[in-house]
């Protein structure tokens, strides 16, 4: 490669550098307090659904592992509830918020992406799939989400999640 | 008296039976003595950084043991591997091998500074009188400025085609990876050097960098292409670099893009002085698109590739075997190209169970620069159709079964039927 090409790349990565600068954002989209807040207008208080042997029985089928926590904090009004949730998609933990009313998902939002690859699944194009989906036979999603080349634990991950803020919101509700 | 406040309690226990889903004070006592037991437990464990809980766990649920969660400090292990059995049809010989075992460990040193790496191990035994070889595949650092602009540097896998940086076994249809994103993509490529990579506008995603560069000196076997060039970090000769760019859309579903890799590999002459001054430069590109709908996965790629310079590269090679009998001369490669179409289908998808048939068509067309004076001509198996049936046998999103049957047009030895296990953590 000749010298003049190679200047041109590093003046090209400086440049790129110097406009990310004006922009640095971490891999935190949303603060999760913020997320809830913005759902109900004010931050609620928040409830607890305590995850009894059957409830963890039930989570473990949906997630394929025991669920880590022992009590799920929510936040919840008449008809709709808050859960923010994690779960590994390759290596790294992804944290989602999912609004559940109605027994549907109303609204999901990847709030910390942490994997090197994957990222797609945060933008509205995947999420949108989530919108009224609710639970079928044996707590799966009434509907097929179409996967991303490339993301496929990061796409399972967020299904997985999906499927347990229902789930949780069902329970929290009897 | 003592009846009336019988029936309270009794009343008000009624009144506190909560519906199914409801703790009881019982189960909420059970559940923080678990708790308690749990923690305790972690308290009698050494300390691990890989179990850290992220900063947000703890704030929205009492996740108590995070094995894999990557915390700032922390460190976790992934990996990949994969068996494989082949019967070959024509000379009836059968192998079975452990093709890989794959190992990394992923560093995370802030919110921004990751480590990436992986050493794999090939054919299960590595000595200096068996086939196996143990190497880095990866071992590189990528600094997150945004989503849309990561800088990476080491030794990472270069973007072009499908397989080469999504290649554990239960991503990919078939026993044995494809030919074309073997022979002519020489998967699983990696390079070192610095890049830049982010995703913009929802869903494209680029990768430009710069990069060492194979070393047609170093080439031996002209039935895969350049391949048998590839330095793979090690000491490799860097006069000659090689640039690369590589653009990819995704959105659910779908997946279309390319990449070239181009620079010259001369590197001035320093594995075959008979390259000194010679340029021989290399280029490489693809396109390739994936399309999943309705349980139906559609997959295509063309790869196309020149190596200049290759009459100079078959001469070199002859006056290597003058100056060492040993070295055996032969053809260069001077042009390459391949594609395959894919097809699947998931006939049966029950929780993690997921079986899924496919069929796959390749072409491979590998041109060699003939010198009839010296009786180096073109390989006939270097024009290849090779097609395969076969199916995959999910039973967890991260093991895999899988068994097939290939037929090639040309070299009728490769003819067999392969049966595969391979999994990822």
């Amino acid at each position: 490669m000749s010298w003049r090409a190679r200047r041109a790349l590093v003046l090209l990565t400086l440049a790129l550098g110097a406009t990310a600068a004006g922009w640095v954002r971490g891999e935190v989209y949303q603060e999760p307090d913020a997320f809830v807040a913005e759902i109900f207008g004010t931050k609620p208080a928040p409830k607890v659904l305590w995850l009894t042997k059957d409830i963890q029985a039930q989570a473990a089928a949906i997630l394929g592992h025991p669920p880590v926590q022992l009590r799920q904090r929510y936040w919840s009004d008449a008809h709709k509830s808050v859960w923010i949730l994690e779960e590994i998609g390759k290596e790294e933990l992804i944290t989602a918020g999912f609004v559940a009313a109605d027994g549907r998902i109303d609204h999901v939002r990847v709030l910390v992406y942490r994997e090197s690859r994957g990222g797609e699944v945060r933008y509205p194009t995947f999420l949108k799939q989530f919108k009224n989906s609710t639970l079928a036979h044996n707590n799966t999603l009434d509907r097929d989400i179409d996967g991303i080349a490339g993301a496929t634990l990061s796409v399972g991950a967020m299904e997985r999640m999906a499927r347990l803020a229902l789930f949780f919101d069902r329970m929290s509700r009897q | 008296m003592k009846k009336f406040s019988f029936g309270l309690a009794l009343a008000a226990a009624f009144a506190a039976a909560p519906a199914f889903g409801q703790a009881t004070v019982d189960q909420k006592l059970q559940i923080l003595q678990q708790e308690i037991d749990d923690l305790k437990a972690q308290a009698r464990r050494p300390a691990a950084p890989t179990q850290q809980a992220s900063p947000y766990s703890l704030d929205y649920s009492s996740m108590l043991d995070r094995s894999s969660g990557l915390a700032n400090g922390g460190t976790n292990i992934v990996g990949y591997g994969e068996v494989g059995y082949s019967k070959f049809r024509q000379s009836g010989n059968a192998t079975a091998d452990l093709q890989r075992f794959v190992f990394g460990f992923n560093h995370r040193f802030d919110e921004r500074l990751t480590l990436h790496s992986e050493v794999e191990f090939e054919h299960a035994i590595v000595s200096k009188d068996d086939e196996g070889e143990a190497e880095i595949e990866q071992a590189w650092l990528n600094y997150k400025m945004s989503d849309a602009v990561n800088f990476k540097g080491g030794l990472f896998l270069i973007p072009l085609g499908i397989l080469n940086e999504t290649h554990e076994p239960p991503t990919f249809y078939g026993v044995m990876r494809n030919q074309v994103e073997t022979r002519i993509i020489p998967t699983t490529w990696r390079e070192l050097g610095a890049g830049v990579h982010g995703i913009v506008n929802e869903g494209i995603r680029y990768d430009v960098g710069i990069t060492t560069n194979f070393d047609s000196g170093k080439l031996d076997d002209p039935t895969t292409g350049i391949r048998s060039a590839h330095q793979e970090g090690q000491l490799a000769n860097a006069r000659n670099l090689a640039v690369y760019g590589a653009l990819n859309y995704r959105r659910p579903g779908l997946l279309v893009g390319g990449g070239v890799f181009t620079g010259d590999t001369g590197q001035n002459g320093a594995s075959n002085p008979a390259l000194q001054g010679i340029p021989a430069r290399f280029t490489l590109w693809d396109v390739h698109a994936q399309y999943r709908v309705a349980g139906l996965d559609l997959q295509a790629l063309y790869a196309a590739g020149t190596l200049g310079d290759a009459d100079k590269i078959t001469a070199a090679t002859v006056a290597a075997n003058l100056a060492d009998p040993s070295v055996t001369p032969f053809a260069a490669p001077k042009s390459m190209k391949g594609a395959y179409v894919q097809a699947a289908y998931h006939v049966y998808k029950q929780g993690n169970f997921d079986v899924a048939p496919f069929v796959r068509y390749e072409r491979i067309d590998i041109r060699q620069a003939e010198d009839p004076g010296n009786n180096l001509f073109q390989n006939p198996n270097n024009n290849e159709r090779i097609k395969t049936l076969g199916v995959n046998v999910r039973v967890h999103p991260k093991v895999v079964l899988k068994g097939d049957i290939q037929r090639y047009a040309t070299d009728k030895s490769q003819d067999r039927f392969d049966l595969g296990l391979g999994f990822m953590f």
